[in-house]
């Protein structure tokens, strides 16, 4: 294996690695178990997104509308959780399952509409994608009148149903599962996050759907005339984007114990980011659950540790958006390490 | 037997690609007012030719002589400043410009960046004129037809002042009138002293508007003289040749049943009435020139496109595949001409490609078993003795042949009953050829039914039972392969070339 080949395979890795270690040398509170959690509760939403992103942009798709959808699933499973009459029905804990129901339902229906125009209308992924963002996002308006819906009024007759229906959905959301040596307990999302990664890379790597996703990605004509059903294998990675888009949307209203029509605004650059930086190729065939992992960590991490240094939130936009850039030139870079190896095979 | 004031003299061109000598020492003289046919197979080295001429290619050795002076083409704008038109198949126009800026694209009158519309369109309106178009000049040039185009492609090679024109098959999308009107041009742009370089395969338009002709075969000049002087059968001995036989692989035993029938299959404009049949054992080619439609007949089988009339039956059970998905489950698979485009994931592992067709027979609930998956790949590979017979290694890293032998492998592996191969050693070195030829041979001598899709005429003869000759979308005639020359099929192949008997 050639060096490049190497760094491609572990390169994000290894500078997640080195970023930790200088972090934990040279930022004072960085390196303690309660701040690492935090990071990993900050990314967890993110990464929840990314990991779906990552099944889109592998078949050289993009998906622009998971903020969006975000906001849509959220305010709808809000709106779930604070129905009078289905709290009343069926309870808070049913009522916050109902709710994450509502929210991956959501997402997948949105999902699902993106996955059909771009499979069988066969319109840009961007375009079909900016269209459903734009819309979502104002769906998510006009149903809340922008308004976020949560915070019940104390005045309510089912004021203590609706906040029990709340307090349900935040043990999801916001809740920590007591963990020997770690006095704040493990954020649950972080280990939704851990679990759905550890589902994602199986799912990538060792299912046929998975392979079917590369080898779209790889080469969509190629893999028709193998007989990979080259609609479906879209359409399924749009709705599994939505669906994590949906997920994370319930894991954010269970953290604020709320639904605005405006969360998860420019979410889908974020998860982008991730993705890109994980090593995932815009042009398709390539990527990783792992990879999108960590790349949505070191986001996390450049983040956590200029927080703590103090630097001006602008300046972690700036780090931010450099580190996409040599993400993508290291992309290109290994691009063409595929290339020099091609001459040498090729005598 | 030519001027020594030749407008263009071409003289020992040599062109290497790696691995091919795609023009051996090549010598070309063109006089003005005179109208020179270039006439060769597909890959004679045509083409490349016209690069050269075009200032698009450098040859390795050899001398461009231009209007008695040695010229040198750093690159394509060389040629044209010196009067040196190409008009390729594929123009090279915009598509949402009009017509008047297509023909002065790169030579807009005006001052300072500020294109002079008025005279702009004046120049194009002129020299469309000359050519005798009925177009207005303002014509977005995508609501033109492709005659109508070719008019934009030769008014600007007039705007320029070209003194040589080389048309590189400019018939190929023509109706007759279309064609006719274009030699009345043609011979127009003759007599005002212009020289003209005409690729075609159609000899009955060589005889209508060529004066000279010159026929290359495997990257080197064979023939050249006036077209008077010969005949359309030895100008067809010319581009065949002789000393291009391959070894002849036979099959060993009798073929079986029919397999695959097709009767009266229609896809306008590509191909009409296309009926055959391929018996278990059996390999039967599909010859023609490219273009003959022959490549869509096998896509259509493959459920790559959909075909309008006709019907197909797989061991007698009728076939209409809507995606390809649906032909490979009734045992038709296609190994596509383009091997990088079409055949493989060259991102992908050796054994991910293999497998790529029978996934699902080696997956359990959706989840691939890995052992089993790792075990078929490699047995298929180590039987087809692929180098190096390394399953896990990415195939952009194979050579050429080796890459083949994935894309067969992959359909070995489908165990299909008719296989459908498209050009199965283009690009692929002459040990892999005979190779690859003997591995097609052993499948039908398994009982598969193979239908393969070849414009080298060697190979034909080499690797078929049965040949059937396509020719502008129809079949032209069927020859024994064991009788069949190379002649005989190129006679079929040429439009309007030779007999038309079936």
């Amino acid at each position: 294996m050639t060096t490049r080949q190497l760094g491609a395979r572990y390169g994000v890795s290894l500078v997640l690695l080195g970023l930790v270690l200088l972090a934990a040398m040279f930022i004072p509170g960085f390196f303690t178990r309660a701040n690492l959690t935090t990071i990993l509760l900050h990314v967890s939403i993110n990464a929840v997104i990314a990991l779906g992103m990552t099944y889109v942009i592998v078949t050289a798709g993009i998906d622009l509308s998971v903020g969006s959808i975000v906001g849509l699933a959220g305010v709808l499973a809000a709106a779930t959780l604070t129905n009078a009459a289905l709290v009343r029905a069926l309870g808070p804990g049913l009522a916050a399952v109902a709710a994450v129901l509502v929210g991956l339902a959501v997402g997948a229906a949105l999902g699902f509409l993106n996955g059909a125009l771009i499979a069988w209308l066969r319109v840009a992924p961007f375009i079909v994608t900016l269209a459903t963002m734009t819309v979502g996002r104002g769906l998510a308006r006009l149903f809340t009148g922008g308004l976020p819906i949560g915070f019940p009024d104390a005045g309510d007759p089912d004021y203590r149903g609706k906040v029990a229906a709340l307090d349900a959905l935040n043990h999801l959301g916001g809740g920590r599962l007591p963990l020997p040596g770690l006095p704040t307990g493990f954020p649950v999302p972080a280990l939704v996050m851990l679990l759905l990664v550890a589902a994602g890379g199986f799912v990538l790597t060792r299912t046929r759907y998975g392979r079917y996703v590369f080898a779209v990605g790889g080469n969509e004509e190629a893999s028709r005339l193998s007989g990979v059903p080259v609609q479906m294998v879209k359409l399924g990675v749009y709705v599994i984007s939505g669906a994590c888009s949906g997920l994370a949307a319930v894991l954010l209203v269970g953290q604020l114990r709320s639904g605005g029509p405006d969360a998860g605004m420019l979410y889908e650059l974020n998860a982008i980011a991730a993705a890109v930086i994980g090593g995932t190729s815009l042009f398709g065939g390539i990527g990783s659950a792992w990879g999108t992992l960590v790349g949505a960590l070191l986001i996390g991490v450049l983040n956590n540790g200029l927080d703590l240094l103090g630097v001006q939130s602008f300046w972690q936009e700036i780090a931010k958006g450099v580190i996409i850039l040599l993400a993508v030139v290291f992309d290109v870079w290994v691009k063409k390490a595929g290339q020099t190896v091609k001459r040498t095979g090729g005598k | 037997m030519s001027d020594a004031a030749a407008l263009l003299s071409l003289r020992a061109i040599t062109k290497r690609y790696p691995g091919v000598v795609a023009l051996d020492g090549v010598d070309l003289e063109v006089q003005g007012g005179s109208v020179h046919a270039l006439l060769g197979e597909n890959g004679a080295g045509k083409s490349t030719l016209l690069k050269v001429l075009a200032g698009a290619t450098a040859p390795d050795a050899g001398t461009i002589g231009f209007g008695g002076v040695d010229v040198r083409f750093e690159r394509p704008r060389d040629a044209l400043q010196l009067g040196i038109t190409v008009i390729y198949q594929e123009f090279a126009l915009v598509p949402e410009l009009s017509a008047a800026a297509n023909i002065l694209l790169g030579m807009e009158p005006g001052r300072r960046g500020v294109i002079d519309r008025a005279l702009e369109r004046a120049r194009a309106t002129d020299a469309l004129a000359q050519l005798g178009a009925g177009f207005d000049a303002s014509t977005p040039l995508k609501l033109l037809t492709v005659a109508e185009k070719q008019l934009v492609e030769l008014a600007r090679a007039l705007v320029r002042d070209a003194k040589l024109i080389a048309l590189d098959e400019p018939t190929a999308a023509l109706s007759h009138r279309e064609t006719a009107r274009l030699f009345e041009r043609v011979r127009a742009l003759k007599e005002r002293g212009l020289g003209i370089v005409f690729v075609t395969h159609r000899l009955e338009e060589v005889r209508q508007i060529a004066d000279r002709v010159t026929v290359l075969r495997d990257g080197r000049r064979i023939w050249t003289g006036g077209i008077r002087d010969v005949s359309d059968a030895e100008i067809i001995r010319h581009m065949v040749g002789r000393d291009v036989e391959m070894e002849r692989v036979e099959g060993r035993a009798a073929p079986g049943d029919v397999v695959l029938e097709v009767r009266g299959l229609t896809r306008e404009p590509s191909f009409r009435d296309v009926s055959l049949s391929v018996r278990a054992g059996e390999i039967v080619a599909l010859a023609g020139l490219v273009g003959a439609g022959r490549t869509e007949v096998a896509r259509c089988l493959a459920g790559a496109d959909r075909w309008e009339a006709g019907t197909v039956t797989v061991s007698g059970r009728p076939l209409r595949p809507r995606s390809p998905r649906e032909a490979i489950a009734r045992g038709v698979v296609y190994l596509p001409e383009e091997r990088k485009t079409q055949g493989l994931v060259l991102g992908m592992r050796v054994r991910e490609n293999a497998t790529l067709a029978v996934l699902k027979r080696l997956s359990r609930l959706g989840v691939v078993r890995h052992g089993l998956e790792r075990e078929r790949a490699q047995r298929q590979v180590d039987e087809l003795e692929l180098r190096p017979p390394d399953i896990e290694r990415e195939v952009q890293t194979l050579s050429g042949g080796n890459q083949q032998k994935v894309v067969m492998a992959k359909w070995l592996l489908a165990d299909a009953a008719v296989l459908i191969v498209d050009e199965p050693t283009r690009g692929v070195d002459v040990g892999a050829k005979s190779e690859i030829h003997r591995r097609l041979r052993a499948l039908a001598d398994g009982g598969k039914a193979l239908l393969v899709v070849s414009s080298e005429l060697p190979e034909v003869l080499a690797l078929a039972d049965r040949i059937l000759v396509m020719s502008e979308g129809v079949l032209r005639g069927e020859l024994d392969a064991r009788t069949a020359s190379a002649e005989r099929i190129l006679a079929l192949a040429l439009p309007g070339g030779g007999s038309r008997a079936a």
